[in-house]
């Protein structure tokens, strides 16, 4: 050894002790962070909606707004248990065929419905609002609830969750019907938050 | 799949990388999809449920259920609260019929053997192919005049579908035997004679006071169990005095556990037990009825003193159960399961039934009721079985070669014989097996050709209950649901059963003379015969309000029409002493039914995994064996036991010693070792109807199938036994927190 | 009708033969996993209700006494405490309820339970695909890792009582909609549901008749206090021989 050399000193155990810690520490947080930022993606794509962009593709391109807006059908005329039972329910084909099957002949989205119905097949239409399989949401209680309130028919309750659906061309979700969403509320309403009123 | 927080967790936890956790965002592709069908029925409609009625006559009991229907797929099942059998409660085996309805080893077209027997191998055919190959067959026998080498074996088939199979196999001039792995011809034997009656009577026990039971386990297995245990509940608690049920057994049974006093007698001495009683009744107290019934005197020989030895019970105890039958208001005798399964059953039964003239009960409240005849005209009940010795010599006709065609529905020949018959070389030596099977089970599994026929939740049918209610009824069985496999097309899938049978008559040219095109009209216009009578529970203006009440309702009955007339008393004969395969060999051989009926329920996961009554074993063959004797041999629980009876035979068993078990015997759980039968049952457990002797019934020539005895060794294996006990901590048992608590009266 | 309910139970026990429909019939409407053999040997099997035997004596005095067991719903419930993230609580209608989105698998609150109705999810349930058309779709399918049992069969409760109100009726006492599975499917009527809150119903006379001084009633466990919403009615036997051992 040279004198002078530089030599590093050797650390201490306690400095050792105090270095591992502190990587520890950090490594922790580095860890928590992932943790946490992870944590918020997921539960954000994994969320109940789809949310923020323009609603899904559908297979038939359906128009809401000329079927409500221009020829004035009631939701509840295609949605027919949404005030009895838990599903609002999407009609059978053989529903759009009672008009269909005179109307609109030329239009693309219906003769590929008809080929659908004469092939005896089903349509496929993509979900747009959904809730996880963990809460059990029933439209009747809330169409009954608002309609009584407000002293409205049941086809004007739609809206308070689902949007101006008349006027859109591509249904999309309007309120991100999550679980805050669903007790704020359940909470300005005075209707239960026992969390087994959704949840079982 | 959603990324659940628990996931996400998971995932972190075990340190799997980014790439892992995003691929898990997002939803999956079918749970964004809403199917928007072409058509939908009026009541088919997305989330709201329906309830149909409909009848379960498997596994030989009949039961009203209710099936909840969602979205055209059946979700429950439930007891019928209307129907006269069960009014509202329902087995465990009606409730895991969605098991078999929608078994994932259900067959889903017709098939043809392409491999060797036996091997699985087979071919999806058309309808038409496959019932064009049947017809051919049938065809060629019709033709060169040999139409008694075509033999169809069937469960014993009653209502609509009896009459359409009596039909086909008469039209054919083939032969018709009907099958049951354990016979109820002893039982039906007896109470013709006794009785005089062809069905098997109600028994009232909601109203009686005293059940003096022998053998028949009549809470668990035996005939109507459901509707028995409604009775037990009513007989306990439902009246103002508590009824008490004294069972008679050589096995310690769920009825036995259920009874305030279990008499153990040496098997298959039943009735000499209730000979002695009649016979310390006769002569202690005067009654009439005697005059008839001992006419020729032979109740002298049966003193208590005389037969207690062989039975196996003080005298004391015997004149106690004669003082108590006598000293009850409503008492009621019945027997059965094992009593009957001895070379003396026939026997056995006819004096434990003919307690009943004594307490002269017949037609009264908490006694014994008769059953009417069926409400129209040619559909019955179900016939009466063929008795082992007819089967044992249509093997041998089978192995002679004179036998080219055999049709089996619902009868698992080939599980159900013991091996003392060779059902193997016997079927083997039959150019053609034609099975209806919707599952495979062990005859099924040699079968040429393969017909399926459709779960009884997606068929019509008709029940003329064998044990009826005490009045005159017809159950209804519609479909619940759509055919599971009818996106296969109408040429593959399933087919109904008398529809299938239906459609070969008319391919052959035969005309069955029944009145309807398809097996459903055949009922509605026998339903419209039931209109014109014009009576029963179900008042309708048209025929239509009538059947839609019909099908709602689950069937028609007449609570007002019953059975008046008593019958004569019968003539006693004597009992002889039980005979026994292999006297040298130490343990009787108690065969008995746990979860799993004879075996054709094994296939369905819920009742092999529902836990036995007494020892909670599940999913196994285990056998019971008295815990001393088997601490003696050196026996713990999972030893792997070798059953050997004296005919050579042997099967392996897990030992589950309990304390009730009668040290001379051993109790062993019928239902396992199929050799196929789906994912669930295929090769699991043993069978102990193939290792008994051919013990027969010295009168009707039906199998005794708890007269075997035999040896047990132990393997040097073990295999713990998948049972309930323990899974959960016992708790404990102390004086002032016992977790069940018994009084002694009934303070109530 | 009255104003909140309490659902509760009352279990005659004179009456249950151990026959087991009832445990058949809840797996069918709750979704529980199939029972495989394994599970069974490794002690996981999970039944929200199950029978329990226990024998008395041996052969030929012997007993066997059969008793059905199902989450007590205790008013003051060990389990509720003990759990980290609130899963479990009780709610204004007598139930004690498990709330699957909440629960993380702690365990804490299996410990906690005296009467071991609490199972826990080894593994995550799997049903052949055609089998999956039995599912109830009123029910939650729980996955791996969490805790599960008796409900009272809640889904049947809001059900019942949501289109009770639809329709402007009363919901009766011992409707076979509200009624859990397994009530329904007992033969011999062991097993009665309703509520005690309603001083008219089945549940609270049979309660009121067998909690006076000689009736049959008791309570599991009672020293522990835990106020069950379960009673259980004693067994009658007046051949009782011997002190019962376990």
């Amino acid at each position: 050894m040279i004198p002078g050399d530089f030599q590093p000193q050797k650390p201490t155990g306690t400095q050792l002790a105090k270095l591992g810690v502190l990587g520890v520490v950090l490594l922790g947080v580095f860890i928590g962070i992932v943790l946490v930022l992870t944590f918020v993606i997921s539960s954000w794509l994994g969320r109940p909606v789809i949310f923020g962009h323009d609603g899904p593709d559908q297979p038939i391109e359906f128009p809401h707004e000329t079927h409500v807006e221009e020829l004035g059908m009631d939701c509840t005329f295609c949605h027919r248990t949404v005030e009895k039972e838990a599903a609002a329910s999407v009609p059978a084909a053989g529903l759009c065929m009672t008009c269909h099957s005179a109307v609109g002949d030329d239009l693309e989205g219906i003769t590929k419905m008809r080929s659908l119905y004469e092939d005896g097949r089903s349509i496929h239409w993509v979900r747009v609002h959904r809730v996880p399989d963990h809460v059990h949401f029933v439209h009747e209680a809330h169409i009954r609830y608002f309609s009584e309130k407000d002293g409205v028919e049941a086809k004007d309750v739609c809206a308070t969750c689902h949007g101006d659906v008349a006027s859109m061309d591509k249904v999309q979700q309007n309120r991100d019907l999550k679980m805050g969403d669903c007790v704020s509320c359940h909470k300005q309403n005075n209707a239960p938050t026992d969390c087994v009123t959704c949840h079982y | 799949m959603a990324l659940t927080r628990r996931q996400f967790l998971t995932l972190m936890g075990g340190s799997a990388g980014a790439a892992v956790l995003f691929q898990a965002c997002g939803l999956p592709e079918q749970e964004l999809l809403i199917d928007s069908p072409p058509a939908m029925p009026e009541d088919l409609v997305s989330g709201i449920d329906n309830w149909y009625a409909t009848t379960n006559q498997q596994g030989g009991s009949s039961e009203g259920i209710v099936v909840r229907v969602m979205e055209g797929r059946a979700k429950k099942v439930e007891g019928n609260p209307n129907h006269p059998l069960n009014l509202g409660g329902h087995s465990a085996l009606s409730e895991a019929a969605l098991q078999g309805l929608y078994h994932p080893d259900r067959i889903s077209a017709p098939q043809v053997r392409t491999g060797p027997r036996g091997s699985g191998e087979y071919r999806e055919i058309s309808w038409e192919d496959a019932i064009a190959r049947l017809s051919l067959r049938l065809g060629e026998l019709d033709s060169s005049n040999e139409n008694n080498k075509a033999v169809f074996v069937s469960n014993p088939t009653g209502g609509h579908s009896g009459l359409v199979l009596e039909k086909f196999t008469d039209s054919l001039g083939s032969r018709h035997l009907s099958y049951e792995a354990l016979e109820t011809n002893v039982l039906r034997t007896a109470l013709k004679a006794v009785f005089g009656t062809d069905s098997i009577p109600e028994f009232d026990i909601d109203n009686a006071d005293l059940v003096l039971s022998f053998g028949a386990d009549f809470l668990s297995s035996w005939v109507s169990p459901t509707r028995y245990a409604r009775g037990y509940g009513e007989f306990r608690q439902g009246n103002e005095h508590r009824g008490r049920l004294i069972h008679v057994d050589s096995r310690f049974s769920m009825t036995a556990a259920n009874a305030d006093q279990w008499v153990h007698v040496n098997p298959g001495t039943e009735g000499l037990l209730a000979m002695s009683i009649m016979q310390v009744l006769s002569s202690s107290h005067s009654n009439a009825v005697f005059g008839d019934l001992d006419a020729d005197g032979v109740l002298d020989s049966y003193s208590p003193a005389n037969v207690a030895n062989e039975v196996g019970v003080s005298v004391d105890t015997i004149n106690q159960i004669a003082e108590d039958f006598s000293h009850s208001e409503h008492p009621i005798a019945l027997g059965g399961g094992s009593a009957g399964a001895h070379t003396n059953g026939t026997q056995n039964l006819k004096a434990i039934y003919s307690l009943n003239h004594v307490a002269s009960n017949l037609g009264k409240k908490g006694g014994v009721l008769l059953n009417p005849r069926s409400p129209i005209d040619g559909v019955g009940a179900a016939p009466p079985s063929n008795s082992f010795s007819e089967f044992h010599r249509l093997a041998e006709e089978m192995k002679a070669g004179n036998i080219s065609v055999l049709m089996v529905k619902d009868a698992d020949l080939y599980y159900g014989m013991t091996d003392t018959v060779d059902m193997k070389v016997a079927l083997d030596s039959v150019p053609l097996i034609v099975s209806f099977g919707g599952m495979m089970d062990d005859t099924t599994s040699v079968a040429d050709l393969i017909l399926p026929q459709h779960h009884f939740l997606e068929d019509w049918g008709t029940d003329v209950p064998l044990a009826g209610p005490g009045y005159q009824m017809i159950g209804f069985q519609q479909p619940v649901v759509r055919p599971f496999f009818e996106h296969r097309g109408s040429n593959l899938g399933t087919k109904g059963f008398a529809d299938i049978l239906m459609a070969t008559a008319q391919v052959m040219g035969k005309d069955l003379g029944l009145d309807g095109e398809t097996f459903k009209e055949v009922i509605k216009n026998d339903a419209e015969r039931l209109y014109e009578l014009d009576r029963g529970g179900i008042v309708a203006n048209s025929f239509e309000g009538f059947w839609n009440g019909v099908l709602q309702r689950g069937g028609w009955w007449d609570t007002s029409y019953k059975i008046d007339n008593v019958p004569e008393v019968n003539r006693l004969d004597g009992v002889a002493s039980p005979e026994f395969g292999g006297l040298e060999q130490e343990f009787y051989i108690q065969p008995f039914i746990s979860t799993l009926g004879d075996g054709s329920a094994a296939s369905l996961p819920w009742l092999q995994a529902m836990p036995d009554a007494i020892s909670t074993a599940t999913w196994q063959t285990w056998v019971e064996i008295n815990h001393k004797v088997a601490e003696k041999k050196g026996i713990s629980e999972g030893d792997v036991l070798e059953i050997r009876p004296a005919n050579g035979r042997t099967i392996k068993a897990l030992a589950m010693p309990n304390p009730a078990v009668p040290p001379d015997t051993i109790g062993i759980p019928i239902g396992q070792g199929h050799r196929d039968g789906g994912r669930y049952s295929a090769g699991r457990g043993a069978n102990i109807l193939s290792v008994l002797d051919s013990k027969l019934d010295s009168e009707n020539g039906s199998l005794a199938w708890a007269a075997t005895r035999a040896n047990v060794t132990t393997t040097g294996e073990w295999i713990r036994v998948p049972k309930f006990e323990n899974t959960v901590p016992e708790f404990p048992r102390d004086e002032h927190q016992d977790i069940i608590q018994i009084t002694s009266g009934d303070n109530h | 009708m009255v104003d909140s309910n309490k659902w509760g139970m009352v279990v005659d026990i004179d009456r249950c033969t151990g026959c087991q429909g009832c445990v058949v019939a809840c797996q069918s409407e709750n979704n529980i996993p199939i029972n495989l053999e394994e599970h069974f040997n490794q002690r996981r099997a999970i039944q929200w209700i199950r029978i329990e035997r226990y024998w008395e004596g041996e052969y030929p005095d012997v007993k066997a006494r059969f008793i059905p067991i199902m989450c007590q719903h205790c008013g003051s419930a060990p389990c509720e405490p003990v759990c980290p993230v609130y899963a479990t609580y009780h709610n204004n209608e007598g139930l004690n309820v498990q709330v699957y989105n909440r629960c993380i698998g702690t365990r804490f609150c299996a410990n906690g339970c005296p009467y071991h109705v609490r199972f826990f999810n080894f593994w995550e349930p799997e049903w052949p695909e055609s089998l999956k058309n039995q599912l109830n779709p009123d029910v939650t399918v729980r996955s791996r890792g969490i805790m599960e049992k008796c409900s009272f069969c809640v889904q049947r409760i809001q059900r019942s009582t949501r289109e009770s109100e639809r329709d402007n009726e009363v919901l009766e006492d011992g409707d076979r909609g509200l009624n859990p599975a397994c009530v329904n499917a007992c033969a011999s009527n062991s097993l009665i549901f309703g509520n005690f809150n309603d001083p008219d119903s089945t549940v609270s006379k049979m309660k009121e008749d067998a909690m006076q001084e000689g009736g049959r009633g008791y309570r599991l466990m009672e020293n522990l206090g835990t106020d069950t919403n379960v009673i259980y009615l004693r067994k009658v036997d007046e051949f009782v021989v011997e002190a019962p051992h376990g």
